[in-house]
């Protein structure tokens, strides 16, 4: 008897295993056979405020496409829905709210400000950057806000030289505070971290800073001192930051230093109840592998299909080069993909963390070239790195 | 041993629950899929786009409760062919919907609508997309042209660039099954899948085999009269049938979902089973039993099959009965022949050796092969 049951335990693990396999896998495209009125089909992304009110802006926008009022009201709504659930969808839902006014001559200047800062979370820097000097050679009252996202734009493209001068300009335009920190956020990256330590201080000494910007002034700290590899100190200024104001950036941060300090299951913990954006899932995908968690496999294979749904478009790669990069170096272990991939992104964008995987891979591959390409690109920008030296 | 069957019955029921899958938004940017079918007399087009998409432009969600429910989009069917419609032209091609379907894909929920144009395709058809021009500039529609005969074409739709023509832009994909078209197509469909799914013919052979004979305590002994024979495999033949029915409409009506790496493991594991039965009764139920169990197996695989037709929802219930009764047809031809047959031979001394254990191996073996080759994912047999 006990020989016979055999194989039905056979069938009865094999049945368990295809459990485990059905949970993790998911397929392309399954035809939905709906059996009632009520099933819900699909569901909508989150709205701030009421879904009728979104609704209503949008067709009262659609009767008066020329009021700047409501075209940018509604741009600004779909900006931040884009920002807090990381969906990309939303900032093309922006720059139709706008889509009135196509010459950039003509345009009021809010809206050219908003399409500028709309091209730059699409990653189109250079077209961003064209937008603001547009804006800023009109005359007319000092524009604060245009130079300092000028300044970030040159900056996250490593031209801190000019990021330096728009970070004056920001100053001259009476937005003293803001012109120091980002004239800091330079120096700390070009090296000069004492002064930028000490100019930080200063502006978080003051104790009539509102939260949201002593969090954005305690994530610079935080970032700066991660690069000086002064782990310790970064980690008190990363959580910090989170506790005056948790934001989705300082979040993927501070998970982005746990995982590089060999602390994966603490990143995962930091992740769990985030919005599952791209940028969310890959890295928890890279600690779930890191840590050998049993979640890993689903989020590989999740992240796994969005790339390569995203890669039907051509231009994807130069969206995503970053975090592409980052998934075939820390997921698939394949360097030369990861190296193809992070060149290909510096050309676009030069963040740290652009020049940390390029580092990464280079190092990997096992490529002296690749080294010296990777060193080249950092000497050249005048980025100082401690992390990006110990790989070089 | 009765509850060990529970139990496996018991972990196949589990599977319904766990197996459909999660429901996970992705993040990327808004897309919609065209599979163009360019063919000689015709061309028929498959457009799937996003249900948000499709929201965000004619408020499918007609409550504004942030859900969409098969209601709202059945209301909103002829609005969303309206709004289409006009926003895509193939020069020198009058398209006209033929039918439309949901589906489901890692970023959300589709609307499928299906196409239709009695005209040839140009080499280099110039095509006029403007889908979501006024919602979202960042919107593409992505298109894969399909000529027989020919690697698929993949376009890049940009709505704000109206007019797209094709060029030498090919790229290799595995173009994608279309739905059998015509009276009837499911049910030749299904009359086809068994008469050509060896691994489920099989299965039902090493079922028959042994069904002129009768197990005694000295062996195998052949039948007296036809009638004898006829009730068991009438037993086995109904047993198999109701068993992989339920299991098809369940997998066909989704309520149970099971991957294909493990059923097609499974039904190779249900082959070698019934065969190595047929040598040493190793399995300790009745044969009926037995096909049953197993027959919930090849079932799923049957709707494997009916999944890869994709199936036009609004006819959905009419295709699937049509695909089960081409089954059971297809089933009804192999088992009335090869009953006869092995009816005829079954006084034969060399019976026993040579068609049950002889059979029963061949069939293990060939069941073996099958199990390494769907495992471990490589190519032995030629079929």
């Amino acid at each position: 008897m006990t020989d016979t049951v055999q194989p039905f335990k056979l069938l009865l693990t094999s049945t368990l295993a295809a459990l485990l396999l059905a949970a993790a896998t998911g397929s392309l495209a399954t035809p939905i056979a709906p059996t009632s009125d009520d099933e819900v089909i699909d569901v909508l992304p989150a709205v701030s405020g009421s879904r009728a009110d979104a609704r209503r802006l949008r067709q009262q926008l659609a009767q008066q496409p020329q009021n700047a009022a409501l075209a940018l009201t509604a741009a600004r709504r779909y900006l931040d829905q884009a920002h807090e659930l990381g969906d990309p969808r939303f900032a093309g839902m922006a720059l139709s709210a706008i889509a009135a006014w196509p010459d950039a001559a003509s345009a009021p200047d809010e809206v050219l400000m908003m399409r500028a800062t709309l091209q730059q979370y699409l990653h189109e820097f250079d077209a961003s950057a064209a937008t603001l000097k547009t804006l800023l050679a009109r005359p007319g009252a000092p524009r604060p806000q245009a130079w300092l996202t000028l300044a970030t734009v040159r900056r996250v493209q490593g031209r801190y030289a000019e990021s330096d001068a728009a970070c004056a300009q920001v100053g001259r335009a009476g937005a003293t505070l803001h012109a120091s920190a980002c004239a800091a956020e330079n120096a700390a990256l070009s090296g000069d971290v004492e002064r930028a330590r000490a100019t930080f201080a200063a502006l978080l000494a003051d104790p009539r800073q509102p939260a949201a910007t002593r969090a954005w002034l305690t994530t610079s700290v935080a970032e700066l001192e991660q690069r000086a590899g002064r782990a310790a100190a970064a980690e008190t200024a990363f959580r910090a930051a989170l506790a005056l104001a948790p934001d989705p950036y300082t979040t993927l941060d501070y998970a982005d230093f746990l995982i590089q300090q060999q602390r994966p299951a603490q990143a995962l913990a930091l992740l769990k109840g985030q919005v599952r954006s791209d940028a969310v899932l890959l890295r928890l995908a890279i600690a779930g592998v890191q840590a050998h968690s049993p979640g890993a496999a689903a989020d590989v294979a999740e992240m796994r299909e969005r790339i390569a749904l995203a890669n039907e478009r051509p231009d994807a790669k130069v969206f995503h080069g970053r975090e592409q990069a980052m998934f075939a170096l820390a997921v698939d272990g394949d360097a030369r993909r990861a190296l193809a991939l992070a060149r290909g992104n510096v050309v676009q964008q030069r963040e740290p963390l652009d020049l940390l995987v390029l580092a990464q891979a280079a190092r990997a591959s096992g490529e002296a070239s690749a080294l010296q390409d990777a060193k080249r690109v950092v000497d050249a920008m005048g980025l100082v790195d401690r992390r990006i030296e110990a790989i070089l | 041993m009765r509850r060990a069957v529970t139990a496996a019955l018991r972990a196949i029921c589990c599977l319904a629950l766990l197996g459909l899958g999660s429901n996970v938004q992705a993040h990327k940017a808004s897309d919609s899929y065209l599979q163009i079918d360019a063919g000689d007399k015709g061309t028929t087009l498959r457009w799937d786009i996003a249900l948000r998409d499709l929201d965000a432009a004619i408020d499918i969600d007609a409550n504004e409760d942030g859900r969409l429910t098969w209601g709202e989009v059945k209301a909103a069917w002829p609005r969303i062919e309206a709004y289409a419609l006009p926003r895509l032209a193939i020069a020198g091609c009058a398209l006209r919907p033929t039918g439309h379907a949901l589906e489901r894909r890692n970023d959300g929920a589709y609307a499928v609508l299906m196409l239709t144009s009695d005209c040839v395709l140009a080499p280099t058809p110039a095509i006029d997309y403007t889908l979501f021009r006024e919602v979202d500039p960042t919107h593409r529609g992505i298109a894969r042209l399909q000529r027989a005969g020919q690697p698929p074409t993949l376009l890049m739709l940009d709505p704000t660039h109206a007019i797209i023509t094709p060029t030498a832009t090919a790229s290799a994909a595995p173009p994608e099954a279309s739905a059998p078209n015509g009276a009837l197509g499911f049910l030749r469909e299904g009359v086809r899948h068994i008469l050509t799914g060896y691994d489920h013919v099989l299965f039902l052979l090493c079922l028959l085999l042994p069904s002129v004979m009768r197990r005694t305590p000295e062996g195998w002994r052949p039948v007296d009269s036809l009638s004898q024979a006829v009730w068991p495999v009438i037993g086995i033949v109904s047993a198999f049938t109701v068993a992989h029915s339920i299991t098809l409409g369940l997998a066909a009506l989704k309520i149970v979902a099971l991957p294909s790496a493990f059923i097609e493991p499974a039904i190779a594991v249900t082959i070698i089973l019934a065969a190595l039965d047929n040598v040493w009764p190793i399995l300790p139920v009745r044969r009926v039993v037995v096909t049953f169990c197993f027959g919930l197996i090849h079932g799923f695989g049957f709707a494997g099959v009916l999944a890869e037709l994709n199936l036009p929802t609004s006819e959905f219930v009419r295709a699937l009965l049509e695909f089960n009764i081409g089954l059971e047809l297809g089933q009804l031809m192999i088992v009335v022949g090869v009953t006869a047959l092995l009816f005829v031979l079954r006084q034969w001394p060399r019976y026993r050796p040579l068609v049950i254990r002889g059979g029963s191996y061949a069939a293990i073996v060939v069941g073996l092969l099958w199990l390494i080759e769907r495992t471990a994912n490589v190519s032995i047999l030629p079929m």
